[in-house]
């Protein structure tokens, strides 16, 4: 019997169908895939080493491009995580703020990552529709923040800016928006027969190893696992919106990348509950916290670990304190620092070539995440 | 959630009564326990299987230079009771070695490769290649406290001639090779 012949084919780091800078070396047998290595290193810019010179606020602008399309919920972990180190309280009003901000994010994210799946699977039209959505989302952000992409908005002790006049009347048009708008992306990419045989049964995570091996976010509840920091481990008012029932989990039993992409195509629309409820409701008073000096503002020695849903999963950071106005320590942890090394590898054996973008869309890859 | 702590307390000191030290009295969720690095993967192990601790949060250090040592933390969450806890240990700074736990934690692997790179602490048994973020890294290793980010890369890398005051490129070399400026270019300099 003639030996099967096994052939390397580095995927990355620039590729289309690649999210971000980093390169997959792939084994093959013919076009399946026997063997798959995720190699890091090509954005690299020492963040943590740069915040340990830089005082409790100055980070700010550095956080913002840990995850490109989405910076909001690392500037939430980040200033959760001091609030959690000082023990210093947010006003509710700024809650209500950042619980805003926060779904906006989730949203806009969610759209440019419809765009990033349906790309790779050959529907290009859905991206075209869903990024250019997204753009009045990035003219609420620019209204409340100044900002379209990057917002350095949330703060340690509340938010910047108080919301802008006439913004719920705005915000809400856009939601009306949203509302019809769903369906049509659901006869245009859920509906399409290619999608559905592309997508189904694509990918698959083992539901009962899901938890061990690391997996978070829409892809655990990809796999029929309902785990969601919003519910589990709630910071902000997302505990007690939960309770009132505004906003479900979805999760969706297959663990393949359809059911990723169900889970996705459903929190969009948990999103804008949440956002209209936070617009009726939101209480009067102050939206700030006032800081010491930032020069001079010293947090006791300790440390804190803070989490927060991300649209990849759960985003989180450690941070310690040595008693100065400088952190010792940050530690980002990332979804993707899981998701796009050792869940990839083991996920992407025995696809085809042609998946292997699908797939690392589906998980959510970012790989700015990873390197920092 | 102070009787679930004290639970999960109480258990781990009867499994484990090398643990030094303890916090309990965060406002929230956490557990803080702190054991010898010998006794780190074994109470891992227990956490995970015995007391439903499945999902592995995060793997951190901390450089406490003054104090020549470093500190090392596993936080580890369950879903069931909703705490983390954080399992800390204590590392030599001179000869940081530590077990590998990779066999309870597929996932682990990665956190310690990035720990092996940024801060030289040897996991004994860890199968990874060598490099990870870095490349070519031929100093000491760069999340240190005693690393200087600022001489490594004066040392390392050099200034493009011209570039090294505040001015206009073409008028610092105009300057220095005694020719005129372009005139178009005098339009723009400073």
């Amino acid at each position: 019997m003639e030996r099967e012949k096994v052939t390397t084919l580095y995927l990355g780091p620039q590729h289309p169908g690649i999210t971000g800078n980093m390169m997959v070396r792939l084994k093959l047998k013919g076009d399946t895939i026997v063997g798959a290595r995720t190699e890091v290193g090509y954005l690299h810019r020492g963040f943590e080493k740069l915040q340990e010179k830089r005082n409790w606020l100055q980070s700010f602008t550095i956080l913002c491009r840990f995850c490109v399309p989405e910076p909001d919920p690392v500037e939430e972990a980040y200033a959760l995580a001091v609030e959690l180190l000082e023990g210093r309280e947010v006003p509710e009003r700024a809650k209500y703020i950042r619980v805003l901000v926060l779904e906006l994010a989730r949203m806009a994210s969610y759209l440019l990552w419809f765009g990033g799946q349906s790309g790779s699977a050959g529907l290009y039209t859905m991206g075209q529709w869903s990024v250019g959505d997204r753009n009045y989302i990035l003219d609420l952000f620019e209204d409340i923040t100044g900002g379209r992409v990057y917002h350095m908005f949330i703060w340690p002790g509340g938010v910047r800016r108080d919301l802008p006049k006439g913004f719920k009347d705005k915000a809400m048009k856009v939601m009306d928006y949203f509302e019809k708008r769903l369906e049509e992306y659901d006869t245009l990419m859920f509906e399409n027969s290619i999608f559905q045989k592309r997508a189904q049964g694509v990918g698959i995570i083992d539901k009962e190893k899901a938890v061990e091996w690391g997996v978070v976010g829409p892809v655990l509840r990809g796999c029929g696992i309902k785990s969601d920091i919003r519910i589990d481990d709630p910071y902000e008012i997302y505990g007690e919106l939960y309770e009132k029932g505004v906003f479900e989990v979805p999760a969706f039993e297959g663990g393949d990348v359809w059911s990723r992409a169900l889970v996705r195509r459903f929190e969009i629309r948990q999103s804008i509950n949440i956002i209209r409820y936070v617009l009726d409701n939101i209480p009067d008073g102050e939206f700030y916290n006032k800081i010491p000096n930032p020069h001079k503002w010293k947090i006791a020695k300790g440390d804190a670990y803070s989490r927060v849903e991300a649209t990849r999963g759960e985003v989180g950071f450690f941070v310690a304190s040595d008693g100065s106005q400088y952190p010792r320590r940050t530690h980002f942890r990332g979804a993707a620092y899981v998701h796009a090394i050792t869940l990839l590898e083991n996920v992407l054996i025995g696809a085809n070539v042609a998946d292997v973008s699908f797939i690392m869309n589906s998980l959510g890859t970012c790989p700015p995440e990873i390197e920092r | 959630m102070e009787e679930i702590k004290n639970k999960i307390y109480q258990r781990l000191t009867e499994a484990f009564p090398e643990i030094t030290e303890h916090k309990l009295d965060f406002p929230y969720n956490r557990l803080d326990v702190k054991i010898p690095k010998n006794k780190v993967p074994a109470i891992l192990f227990y956490l995970k299987d015995e007391m439903g601790f499945k999902h592995l949060v995060h793997i951190t250090c901390v450089d406490w230079i003054e104090e020549e040592k470093f500190e090392l933390i596993f936080i580890v969450w369950s879903p069931k009771e909703k705490v983390k806890v954080f399992v800390r240990t204590e590392l030599d700074r001179n000869n940081p070695v530590m077990d590998n736990i990779d066999m309870i934690w597929r996932q682990a692997n990665t956190y310690e490769r990035e720990l092996r790179e940024m801060f030289g602490i040897q996991f004994e048994g860890l199968v990874a290649p060598k490099e990870f973020i870095l490349e070519d890294w031929d100093d000491i290793p760069p999340m240190r406290r005693d690393f200087d980010t600022e001489a490594y890369a004066k040392k390392r890398f050099f200034e493009r001639p011209g570039r090294e005051d505040a001015k206009d490129v073409r008028q610092t070399i105009a300057e220095r090779t005694g020719e005129s400026l372009p005139d178009f270019a005098k339009k723009y300099s400073r």
